[in-house]
């Protein structure tokens, strides 16, 4: 025993990468093994996600860090590249390769790969259970033999089996170092690269990763080309890329007959499933079905469960307000904290249920595999506006949130592609937006409340593509057609992905409440309440007030000639949910989604304009659906698109064509109803 | 012929790949390559196809399709491959 204390490594501190292809149940495993402890920060540079997390076992601190999916250590995407930096680090110890056993062929060329860097490879085989119902089998020792004698851990990410095993490799692995290189090229290659590699050793006498550079550098790949700038012409004329990438895949072959047996064939459910969804003729139309009823359910199961939030807060604000004054706060403070901060702050919670319900509903398609499906059903239709079915993808995330949808079309192919669609993704109406619609058509279509609401998602959608389709014309761009997207396996959603997911969400909206929407509550009180002769007792005297009148001839012809609407407006570019909680202050409501608010507001309303009527709040909604998304997209298209010229333009352009828009609905609307 | 005139549940083994080269790559990295054997299982009249390639499904649109060359794949060895489809 002692002996192999002596053997043990002093350091108890391992690095471990988990890496794996898009789709593998990668993230799933890392949550299974790191359980709610993680930490979310973004990777350097960009701002792709990374997660991490520490857990201890056999006396080892582990630092498990979950990479973004990929299938190759290319860098043709930012995923890899971010992926490559990431293993390719000194500090990354041990690297475990989550695999789907069910595509064994595909996912094991990302493991050859990871093999030739040297460090220590566990395999983690997650999956079994379809290649069970495949009627296959996979030969758990021969796999190993032929993997260089590395750990091969069967595992269930969903289930959670086999963890304990998986850690117990890492630990054992990392004691015990890596393997030998498994791969042989041939002579001709091999050569070059035995020649390649004492060229780097020369060059680079403290390098670790020899063998993985020379590779590398044969297949004249741009990043190591460019950090190890060596001679290589009399050794490589020519880039080997194509007869290494073959040679790896001819070894998979072999791998595969040896290992993978299958006992009796059965049809795949996911091409019984996929006879349905990607239809050639049915498949748009069972799209659009399903994204109507996730917005059936959230509006109608959102409003249900909203009575009890409503209730809750009311009571909240009331009790608020007699403990503020019996223990005898100053009039303006019991004013800011119950008229401004409850009113706004709480007003926006009261929506939870509804933005809890779009989200799970996110999340079941996302989990289940049906959004890499959308992405070929509408590859027809956005390929006419020169973009590619890939490109929908943002589009549908912008439902949710803005912030990741912009975020997302990091997954296209080209800087065009990628601002294109920064254009036209804010045109889909987010969750902020959600409280908009359901106030507005609550207070002014009470008979039918949820076509309007719905018309605002169905009218965003169809602006966008339309947008998109006059830019493309107006480049003179061509159909686009370069689709490449796998389409995972048809998957049971795994319930603790999607409450990882949906709790996420929540938290950013509740931490949006408590940050954004409480700072832009006091902001709007102290603006509303505030005026050049100090506190005023009537808004109409603020600086709120002031400016919004400046303002009111600019939208009056969109019938949203209001200063109190001009204000809210405004506001709402810090958050969109704002636009409520500014009704709330302005108008002194405890609960603006509440019957008795809703009557105050309306009366507000309807004492300074008269008129205002449905079809001034379809107008709002249409507006609020248009105009300048709110600051985190604002902050988040400047970083991504990298041009604040470009981010300006997008943002003067929103304006103008939200109030080009309601202004035409508006006239429009008004000649017509007469 | 190439890939895009394909029919659907036919399968054809690969003989080449002509277009840029980086997509090139991703296609051979994502296990298409010469000889490979690839199944189309679906496809739109736009002209994006479903394909069946090393165990899984890929949708390719015309543009990557079409500069796939292809010849019929034989018999036998088509049976094999479509069990692990």
């Amino acid at each position: 025993m002692a002996q192999k204390e002596a053997v043990q490594k002093e350091d108890r501190h391992v690095h471990v990468a988990f890496v794996g292809n898009p789709n593998c149940g990668k993230t799933t495993l890392f949550n299974a093994v790191t359980g709610a402890k993680l930490k979310v920060a973004n990777w350097p540079g960009v701002t792709v996600e990374k997660f991490e997390g520490n857990i201890e076992y056999e006396g080892y601190e582990l630092k498990l860090v979950d990479t973004p999916g990929i299938y190759s250590l290319s860098c043709y995407t930012i995923e890899e590249q971010v992926t490559r930096r990431c293993v390719q680090d000194d500090d990354i110890e041990v690297i475990v390769n989550v695999v789907d056993a069910s595509s064994l062929e595909r996912n094991l060329y990302l493991t050859l790969q990871l093999l030739e860097l040297g460090k220590p490879v566990i395999l983690a085989l997650n999956m079994m259970d379809i290649v069970k119902e495949r009627g296959l089998e996979i030969d758990l020792h021969r796999l190993p033999e032929m993997l260089g004698d590395i750990p091969v851990v069967p595992v269930s990410a969903a289930k959670r089996t086999g963890l304990d095993i998986l850690l117990h490799a890492v630990v054992h692995h990392y004691v015990e170092g890596p393997k030998e290189d498994i791969m042989n090229y041939g002579p001709g290659i091999e050569d070059r690269l035995a020649r390649l590699e004492d060229m780097m050793r020369s060059n680079y006498p403290s390098h670790s990763l020899t063998r993985w550079h020379a590779i590398k550098l044969l297949e004249d790949d741009e990043q190591v080309r460019r950090e190890h700038p060596i001679e290589i012409r009399e050794v490589a004329d020519r880039s080997y890329e194509k007869e290494i990438i073959q040679k790896k895949y001819q070894y998979i072959e072999e791998i595969v007959e040896e290992t993978l047996f299958h006992k009796e064939k059965k049809a795949a459910q996911t091409d019984r499933v996929d006879a349905v969804l990607t239809h050639p003729f049915w498949g748009v139309p069972v799209f659009l079905c399903i994204m109507a009823m996730v917005f059936f359910l959230t509006f109608a199961v959102g409003d249900f469960l909203k009575g009890g939030f409503e209730v809750a807060l009311a009571g909240f604000s009331e009790a608020a307000r007699m403990l503020l004054l019996r223990i005898h706060t100053a009039d303006w403070l019991v004013s800011l904290v119950v008229d401004g901060i409850i009113a706004g702050v709480g007003g926006i919670l009261t929506f939870l249920p509804n933005i809890f319900i779009l989200f799970l509903a996110l999340g079941i398609l996302e989990d289940s595999g049906y959004m890499s499906r959308v992405a070929y059903v509408m590859d027809g239709i956005m390929g006419k506006v020169g973009l590619s079915g890939k490109a929908f993808l943002p589009m549908i995330l912008g439902f949710g949130c803005t912030v990741p949808a912009i975020m997302a079309t990091r997954a296209l192919e080209t800087e065009h592609d990628r601002k294109k669609v920064m254009v036209i993704t804010p045109f889909m109406s987010c969750s902020a937006r959600l409280p908009v619609y359901v106030l507005f058509s609550d207070m002014f279509f009470p008979e039918n409340p949820m076509l309007p609401a719905f018309s605002m998602y169905v009218i965003g959608l169809v602006i966008s593509i339309l947008v998109a389709l006059v830019m493309n014309r107006a480049e003179k761009g061509k159909v686009n057609d370069s689709l490449l997207i796998e389409l995972p396996e048809y998957k049971r959603p795994n319930p603790r992905t999607i409450r990882t997911y949906v709790w996420n969400k929540l938290r950013d909206y509740l931490t949006k409440a408590g940050t954004t929407i409480f700072l832009a509550s006091i902001a709007i009180w102290f603006v509303l309440n505030f005026g050049v002769t100090g506190m005023v007792g009537d808004t109409a005297d603020s600086f709120g007030a002031a400016i919004g009148r400046f303002l009111v001839p600019v939208l009056a012809p969109a019938g949203l000639g209001l200063w109190q609407i001009v204000v809210a407006l405004i506001s709402g570019i810090s958050a969109k949910e704002v636009v409520v909680s500014s009704f709330a202050v302005l108008f002194g409501v405890s609960n603006a989604n509440s019957t008795a608010g809703m009557e105050t507001i309306i009366s507000n309303i309807r004492r300074f304009d008269p008129s205002f009527g449905p079809l001034n709040a379809f107008c709002l909604m249409l507006f609020v659906l248009l105009y300048v998304p709110c600051a985190a997209t604002i902050g988040t298209i400047r970083k991504e698109s990298g041009s604040l010229k470009f981010t300006l333009r997008l943002m003067a352009f929103q304006i103008l064509f939200a109030w080009l828009v309601s202004v035409l609905v508006f006239q429009l609307g008004s000649l017509i109803l007469g | 012929m190439t890939l895009y005139e394909g029919e659907v549940g036919v399968s054809y083994s690969v003989q080449g790949l002509s277009m840029e080269d980086g997509l090139t790559r991703r296609l051979q990295a994502l296990g298409l390559n010469e000889g490979t054997r690839v199944k189309i299982l679906n496809r739109k009249k736009q002209g994006a196809l479903i394909l069946s390639v090393r165990g899984t499904r890929l949708a390719v649109g015309k543009h990557i399709t079409d500069h796939i060359e292809v010849c019929a794949a034989q018999e036998n060895s088509v049976k094999e491959k479509e069990a692990g489809d």
